[in-house]
């Protein structure tokens, strides 16, 4: 069974169609990273299935029943935008609010115990409004936990977050998908960051899910390279362009040399053309470049 | 990865219980809520309190609007038609007010983003609409108290007479108090409405609470009785002269009202996006 299942997904604001028959599979207990650009439609997919919008067609089932079951959706944890707490409040009753909304039985040691597990125990006494963004943030994960979820939907969860506060985020996401049969679905334009998580990605592009796929195929499908620095770059790029299809100079003066280059045959093609090769490395594309890559080819 | 996963079904009186006491801690723990009991208790001890006072070119006292304490609460008989500020300034001027204070307990869930985890989490909008329309109803009966001592009060201090038909008063203030109900569904059913404008959702519950359609309607069709189906022509029939037949007008229109817009307004909601 799939915690998420979308079929030929739509959904239009007036003139303008921002989902058109999107398909996406989420397995359960996968940490899903939705990919795309600004106004690809993931923020609207994603409140399609939290059931805030209603789709113009098509269909969105979350563990096997309708999207709008509210059995299924009292185990939903969301955070959309903002946490959705009051600012005149502290940290602690916004969170016993929110316990209290969802019916849990022990709502102070629930609070206590979703507040620790984003380190946040030492804010709850604090006003959210005196709140920093980085704070806000981890209180709206802290919040959507509550209540020991199946299925978290996080829109850009590690915006406004310092370091320290992306790695706590990433440990959380680990532990409740491996340890608590938590699905998760995050959004997020820190491709750095959610490829360290991901076990599944999904890539939209103008309201269609252009490319899905777990870590493993990602792995597989990102292309290995050549990294070199040669004294006479623009020389060494030109002479390499001969030979290979694709070479690339990237912003600090780097060629790279794809098509399944060996470093030798690529340091010794060059040294017969008298350039020396100062540095060499081979490397593997990320999740950053495969996706920009990836945009290119549909543009 | 095959793993059992069974989801509870949270009745709906555990749902409702669980967003009432949300909304009453709100309620509760909300300055503008004790603002407008304080307001509630000021209206009759103001028009009370100016009662009388001398004009100061002429020197000579302004007509009294009041003869009796009481009349600040609800008018001698039920006057649909009004002639004169005394007939029209009584208890309901707190449904007027609650209009507003409703505007701005609803505005704060949409402005927050409160509705965006309830309505993930809490699919059904019944629930919402009638824990808000409780807890507001709840609200205005308290408003509906504090006037009554603001009037008590100012009375006392005035010195105007307080002789009344005690238990015709008792079935008109109990009759305004149970019109509650019906005026917070009106209330929540405008902000649903206009929840995207603040500013309409109050100017809607103003125009609404003032009571001008029936005033209008009133003016057509003169001291009907059968005005007493809308909201403010039922408030209007608890007057002094109340009977517990009007007390029983007021509940059946109330609750009515309060069903109406409560099926209306989740209809509304189920088929409205939330932003």
């Amino acid at each position: 069974m799939n915690a998420i299942e979308i079929r030929g997904l739509t959904k239009n604001f007036k003139e303008k169609q921002a989902l058109c028959g999107l398909e996406m599979t989420v397995p359960m207990g996968a940490i899903y990273g939705f990919i795309g650009e600004n106004g690809s439609g993931k923020s609207t997919t994603e409140k399609l299935i939290c059931g805030l919008i209603h789709p113009s067609s098509g269909s969105i089932r979350l563990f096997g029943k309708p999207h709008t079951d509210s059995d299924v959706r009292a185990k939903m944890g969301v955070l959309i935008e903002a946490p959705g707490c009051f600012p005149n409040y502290t940290v602690w009753n916004n969170m016993l609010l929110q316990a209290a909304n969802l019916g849990i039985k022990n709502p102070e040691e629930e609070v206590r115990k979703v507040l620790k597990l984003v380190r946040m125990e030492g804010a709850a006494g604090t006003k959210y409004k005196n709140c920093s963004l980085g704070m806000k943030q981890r209180i709206g994960i802290a919040m959507a936990l509550l209540g020991d979820p199946k299925l978290l939907v996080l829109d850009e969860p590690i915006n406004g977050l310092d370091v320290d506060g992306m790695r706590i985020i990433r440990e959380v996401l680990v532990d409740i998908t491996q340890n608590r049969g938590c699905t998760v679905l995050v959004s997020s334009h820190v491709l750095g960051e959610l490829e360290k998580v991901a076990t599944h990605y999904g890539i939209i592009r103008g309201g269609k899910m252009i490319r899905e796929m777990t870590a493993a195929e990602l792995e597989a499908d990102c292309r290995t390279y050549v990294a070199l620095q040669a004294r006479e770059t623009s020389r060494a790029k030109a002479l390499l362009s001969c030979k290979y299809s694709r070479v690339e100079e990237d912003e600090s003066g780097c060629l790279r040399v794809y098509d399944q280059a060996t470093p030798e045959e690529v340091v010794t093609y060059l040294y017969d053309n008298g350039i020396l090769v100062s540095q060499l490395q081979t490397a593997k594309i990320g999740l950053e470049e495969y996706y920009i890559d990836l945009m290119k080819e549909g543009r | 990865m095959a793993r059992e996963l069974k989801f509870e079904s949270p009745s709906f009186g555990k749902r409702l219980k669980s967003m009432l006491g949300v909304d009453f801690y709100r309620l509760f723990h909300t300055p503008m809520y004790y603002i407008f009991l304080a307001i509630a208790a000021i209206i009759p001890a103001m028009i009370l309190g100016t009662m009388g006072m001398e004009n100061p070119q002429t020197g000579a006292a302004a007509a009294p609007l009041y003869t009796n304490v009481w009349q600040i609460i609800a008018a001698d008989k039920p006057l649909y038609v009004v002639s004169g500020i005394a007939e029209y300034a009584n208890m309901n001027m707190v449904f007027i007010f609650g209009g507003i204070m409703v505007s701005i307990f609803i505005g704060h869930d949409y402005k927050s983003g409160y509705v965006k985890q309830l309505f993930t989490t809490h699919a059904k909008k019944q629930d919402y609409m009638m824990s808000k329309t409780i807890s507001c109803a709840f609200a205005m009966a308290c408003m509906c108290v504090t006037y009554l001592l603001g009037a008590v009060a100012a009375g006392l201090l005035t010195g105007i007479s307080f002789q009344v038909n005690v238990t015709s008063l008792l079935f008109a203030l109990l009759g305004k108090m149970v019109m509650s109900l019906g005026w917070a569904s009106l209330y929540t059913f405008l902000n649903v409405i206009f929840r995207k404008y603040f500013g309409v959702s109050i100017a809607s519950s103003f125009f609404f609470g003032t009571g001008i359609l029936i005033i209008g309607a009133a003016a057509i069709l003169g001291n009907n009785s059968l005005l007493n189906i809308f909201l403010y022509g039922s408030s209007v029939f608890a007057c002094l002269s109340a009977t517990p037949l009007t007390l029983v007008v007021c509940l059946v229109c109330s609750v009515a009202w309060a069903l109406i817009y409560n099926i209306a307004g989740t209809k509304i909601l189920s088929k409205s996006d939330v932003y």
